[in-house]
């Protein structure tokens, strides 16, 4: 089961693609896991995801949250970090796979609610 | 009183120094905090065990050169006697202070006050120490007004450099609070409330108020001020006199001033204005000073400035920036005349371009009392010192300026000089018209006249630009003209530079093998002579030539001997250069990691975001990411291609291929044309194969052009004619994957087949995507899904980064020299190493060392 650690559900008032430039882009890692990703929920468990926090700290990367598909082959990760190559190094610490990365911003659904007729 | 926990750090790091770990502490706060009163403390509280040495930044707006070291040089106990007396290079001034605090018994403390007003010379020195200190038993304090330390200030980039290494610390002294103001208020009739709402808890400014007594002041002046205005006339002259003496006065020279009058030197000391340090005399603290020295009356100002001048020359003083800031600040032309330009000269040699320059302009400001002959040799001098600071506008405007005089004296030799640059001079050869136009009138002017060094000189420079714009015939030609007209002239020092050329020459526009051997030659001649500025030279010339023209092997060994070089001597654009160019070269052989490792130590090293380095290193990270499909990379290229306008072809058609690349990796392949297509043209002006080659490849690529240009790079060449297995096979010889694999995919299904392997093994998304697709539509079974973690990951499931920092601990090196290799800081490796650890199975340094051996992960 995963377990999201940080959930921030903030919009980015105003304009959906703009980033202010002093803080860090936002990605989404594509996962693949042919084998299937299994994480038991056991201490064991527990310590390998905690682990991937700390590593990601060396490369002031911030797993904010994952979504898996039903067969554990395909994981999609939301990170804050500096650089496409930092999340590449920290998912190198981890070893773990990195099939895709995308800079992304949020868009909601509710956005344009009101924006005019 | 409250300051006792910043003691008891600087305590625990001298304690640490003991140990043979060494710091620097950073004692940052406002003017008047109570920095140097901290450190004052803290000295005081030493037992004789640790030897002290001190020096100090002068607050002259052109201070002396190293004037800190001049200080060590001064002090019969540091060991350090004539330091600074003969004629050295200031890199090998600061190696000897580091010996001195390596080769010590004692632990030492060296201490230099107010860094903020450091000259150029002053902040080399802080970030070569402050680089090595962490092997020795010495700790380096050295306290700055943090409040004038702005994002231009030149302190700011040298911090920036400084405390992000785990051995700087850090140390603020704050405001006093509430309860500090009120205990030294205690015994004196002030509210301390009062008195922290009008002082801010700036310490100085507390104290001086209790000591003046009276009501409360408004400003720190009028504090000091109204102390001031209690002594007699005599006291307040000498009081006066000390405040023009950036420092201090002289004991010596204060009685000069005093005309004997000993008492009233006694009398500002009683009142506490002044202190008696050792044999000189000064302001309790800089802020006095300078409140005093606001409220001189001019007359009396221009006065004691005069008398100070007078003083320093019947003692015959070598401090040449005193003096000219005396002479200066008389404000009469003939004195500024008289000491200025010395005073240039000395910053200049003292690697203080900034002072240097100053003191050039304070000069010329009396221009209409110099002969014009001198101005405009003066100008010329202005010019160098502005061109080495990035002031190029005003720097050109001096040079026109001394060029229209000599043309309108008719002085043609003088004419002719100015209008020759030296080829180290990079500013004068970026607008390649204005420099043409100079370099044809002096060559008409020296070509009339008999052969002269001079005329060889002008040739070598023209060359040399032809060289820059890769332009091959015409640099041979010139070069040729060079020889014959310094052997005519009997002109011998020329020969080592029109050698060094010809190799270049050779390398890049054809010869490769020769010009390689050239510029080795060249390389091992200088430093055997020693002139390591010219082995610095031919290095940069042999590494980014052979890179240009994909030598690799030619090109690493010279790079990285470039960077130890520039770590050596804290040579900071030749590191970043060599590493740009390191970075360039492991992303075209595929190594994408090493390529981002070397790009970013370039990007966080370089503050000046304009040079060829930046432009090299940030090119080589936006196309790795283009190839990799990650995002960021067309954003950097823009910025690059913008960057490219103001260098030659070659610094920036790399960039723009990148770009043109990335328009045809997302299907757009004409919008990268804008720029390609006025590059090819360029290309086709210069002689190089591999500008025509990679160019013209985009071109082919983006629909634009048909057939390969002529003289285009074989393996380029050979694709654009259909060989695909040609080319595949020179861009295997060459040692370029990821340009194999294109070749490749050119070829039939089981040619892309391979070439598919080849970009999954590099992580090439885009590429792997697109040719997945194509076999698909081709209706080709069994095509490998994509790159899985298995075929990716190292044996034992280390990653890019634990072999790398296993190799270096195959390699010998511990985690502090790991560390400072890789750039990053211990803990991190320490990290690596216990995942390494667990990853092999061992738990020692020597087991590792074995098992990577064993399971060839690595070998020797």
């Amino acid at each position: 089961m995963w377990v999201g650690i940080i959930s921030p559900t903030f919009c980015v008032a105003g304009d959906p693609g703009r980033k202010g430039r002093d803080e860090m882009p936002r990605y989404i890692v594509e996962r693949e896991f042919p084998k299937g990703l299994e994480i038991p929920t056991t201490p064991e468990g527990q310590k390998a995801m905690l682990g991937v926090v700390e590593n990601n700290l060396t490369e002031q990367v911030t797993w904010v949250q994952s979504f898996v598909t039903d067969d554990h082959t395909k994981t999609f990760c939301v990170y804050d970090g500096p650089s496409p190559e930092a999340i590449r190094r920290a998912a190198g610490l981890s070893d773990l796979p990195v099939n895709r990365i995308s800079e992304i911003s949020i868009l909601d659904p509710y956005f344009y609610v009101g924006a005019g007729a | 009183m409250e300051r006792e926990g910043l003691l008891e750090s600087l305590g625990e790091r001298l304690r640490d120094a003991k140990e043979g770990k060494g710091s620097l502490v950073l004692v940052a706060g406002e003017a008047g905090a109570g920095k140097t009163s901290l450190v004052r403390a803290f000295v005081e509280s030493l037992d004789g065990s640790t030897l002290v040495i001190q020096g100090a930044c002068d607050p002259l707006s052109t201070p002396r050169p190293l004037s800190p070291l001049h200080d060590f040089a001064a002090d019969p106990n540091s060991g350090l006697i004539g330091l600074t007396s003969e004629e050295r290079s200031a890199i090998e001034m600061f190696g000897e202070v580091l010996d001195r605090l390596r080769n010590t018994i004692r632990p030492i403390l060296v201490v230099i006050e107010d860094i903020h007003w450091a000259d150029e010379g002053t902040l080399d020195f802080l970030r070569f120490i402050g680089r090595r200190i962490e092997d020795g038993k010495a700790v380096m304090v050295c306290t700055y007004r943090d409040d004038e330390v702005g994002p231009d200030h030149p302190l700011r980039s040298v911090l920036g450099q400084l405390v992000p290494l785990g051995s700087t610390h850090r140390v603020v002294v704050p405001p006093l609070s509430l309860a500090a103001v009120t205990k030294l208020a205690s015994d004196h009739a002030f509210d301390p409330r009062e008195l922290l709402q009008l002082t801010d808890g700036n310490a100085f400014f507390v104290t001086e108020i209790i000591a003046s007594g009276e009501g409360l002041p408004h400003s720190v002046q009028e504090a000091v001020l109204s102390r001031v205005s209690r002594l007699d006339e005599k006291a307040r002259r000498i009081v006066d006199a000390v405040s023009v003496a950036p420092r201090a006065l002289e004991m010596a020279h204060a009685v000069t001033i005093a005309d004997g009058g000993l008492d009233d030197i006694d009398a500002a000391l009683s009142a506490g204005i002044l202190l008696a340090d050792g044999h000189r005399l000064r302001f309790r603290h800089e802020l006095s000073r300078s409140a005093v020295e606001g409220a001189l009356p001019p007359a009396r100002r221009l006065g004691l400035h005069r008398t100070m001048l007078h003083i320093l020359e019947e003692e015959g003083s070598v401090d040449l920036a005193l003096q000219a800031h005396h002479a200066i600040h008389t404000d009469e032309a003939d004195l500024s005349i008289q000491y200025a330009p010395a005073a240039a000269r000395n910053a200049s040699s003292r690697g203080a371009h900034k002072e240097a320059a100053r003191f050039f302009e304070a000069a010329l400001d009396h221009s209409d009392r110099i002969p014009d002959d001198d101005t405009a040799a003066m100008r010329v001098e202005l010019a160098n010192e502005l061109g080495i600071v990035d002031r190029r506008p005003e720097a050109l405007d001096q040079i026109d300026r001394a060029v229209e005089h000599y043309r309108s004296a008719g002085d043609e030799l003088s004419l002719a000089r100015t209008l020759i640059p030296d080829t180290g001079a990079r500013w004068r050869f970026e607008d390649a018209a204005r420099f043409r136009r100079g370099i044809s009138e002096a060559l008409g002017i020296l070509e009339r006249n008999e052969p002269s060094g001079d005329l060889a000189r002008a040739y070598v420079t023209s060359a040399y630009q032809h060289m820059l714009a890769r332009k091959g015939m015409p640099a041979s030609v010139e070069l040729a003209k060079a020889r014959a007209a310094a052997a005519e002239a009997g002109t011998t020092d020329l020969t080592w530079m029109i050698t060094m050329l010809e190799g270049t020459v050779a390398l890049v526009l054809g010869d490769t093998d020769t010009g390689s051997r050239i510029l080795q030659d060249v390389s091992r001649e200088a430093a055997a002579k020693g002139h390591r500025d010219d082995e610095t030279l031919a290095l940069m010339m042999l590494g980014s030539g052979s890179g240009e023209v994909r030598r690799y092997d030619g090109a690493i060994p010279a790079l990285e001997k470039g960077v130890e070089h520039g770590l050596a001597v804290d040579q900071d654009y030749l590191v970043a250069y060599c590493r740009s160019w390191l970075a360039r070269i492991a992303f075209e052989q595929g190594r994408w990691d090493d390529a981002v490792n070397y790009a970013e130590l370039v990007d966080r090293a370089t503050a000046y975001r304009k040079g060829i380095a930046i432009l090299t290193g940030v090119s080589a990270l936006g196309r790795v990411r283009v190839r990799r499909g990650d995002p960021g990379g067309i954003g950097l290229l823009e910025e690059m291609v913008e960057l490219s306008r103001s260098h030659e072809l070659q610094h920036g058609w790399n960039t723009i291929c990148g770009r043109a690349e990335y328009h045809w990796l997302t299907g757009n392949p004409q919008a990268g044309l804008d720029e390609l297509a006025p590059a090819y043209q360029r290309a086709l002006d210069t002689n190089s194969e591999w500008a025509r080659g990679e160019i013209g490849f985009w071109m082919w690529r983006s629909g634009a052009i048909e057939t390969a240009p002529d003289g285009a790079a074989e393996p380029f060449a050979l694709q654009m004619a259909g060989d695909w297995e040609g080319a595949a096979n020179r861009w295997s010889e060459i040692g370029c994957p990821y340009e194999t694999a294109l070749a490749l995919a050119d070829g039939p299904v089981k040619a892309k087949l391979e070439s598919l392997a080849i970009f999954d093994s590099l992580g090439a998304s885009p590429m792997g995507d697109r040719l997945r697709k194509v076999l698909r539509d081709l209706g080709v079974g069994g095509v490998p899904r994509g790159p899985t973690k298995e075929t990716l990951a190292n044996p034992r499931g280390l990653t890019n980064r634990q072999l790398e920092v296993l190799r270096l601990i195959v390699d010998g090196l511990d985690n502090t020299e790991i560390a400072r290799e890789l750039y990053v800081s211990k803990k991190t490796v320490e990290h690596h190493v216990s995942a390494i650890y667990s990853k092999l199975g061992v738990d020692s340094r020597t087991k590792a060392v074995n098992a990577a051996l064993a399971v060839g992960v690595v070998v020797r």
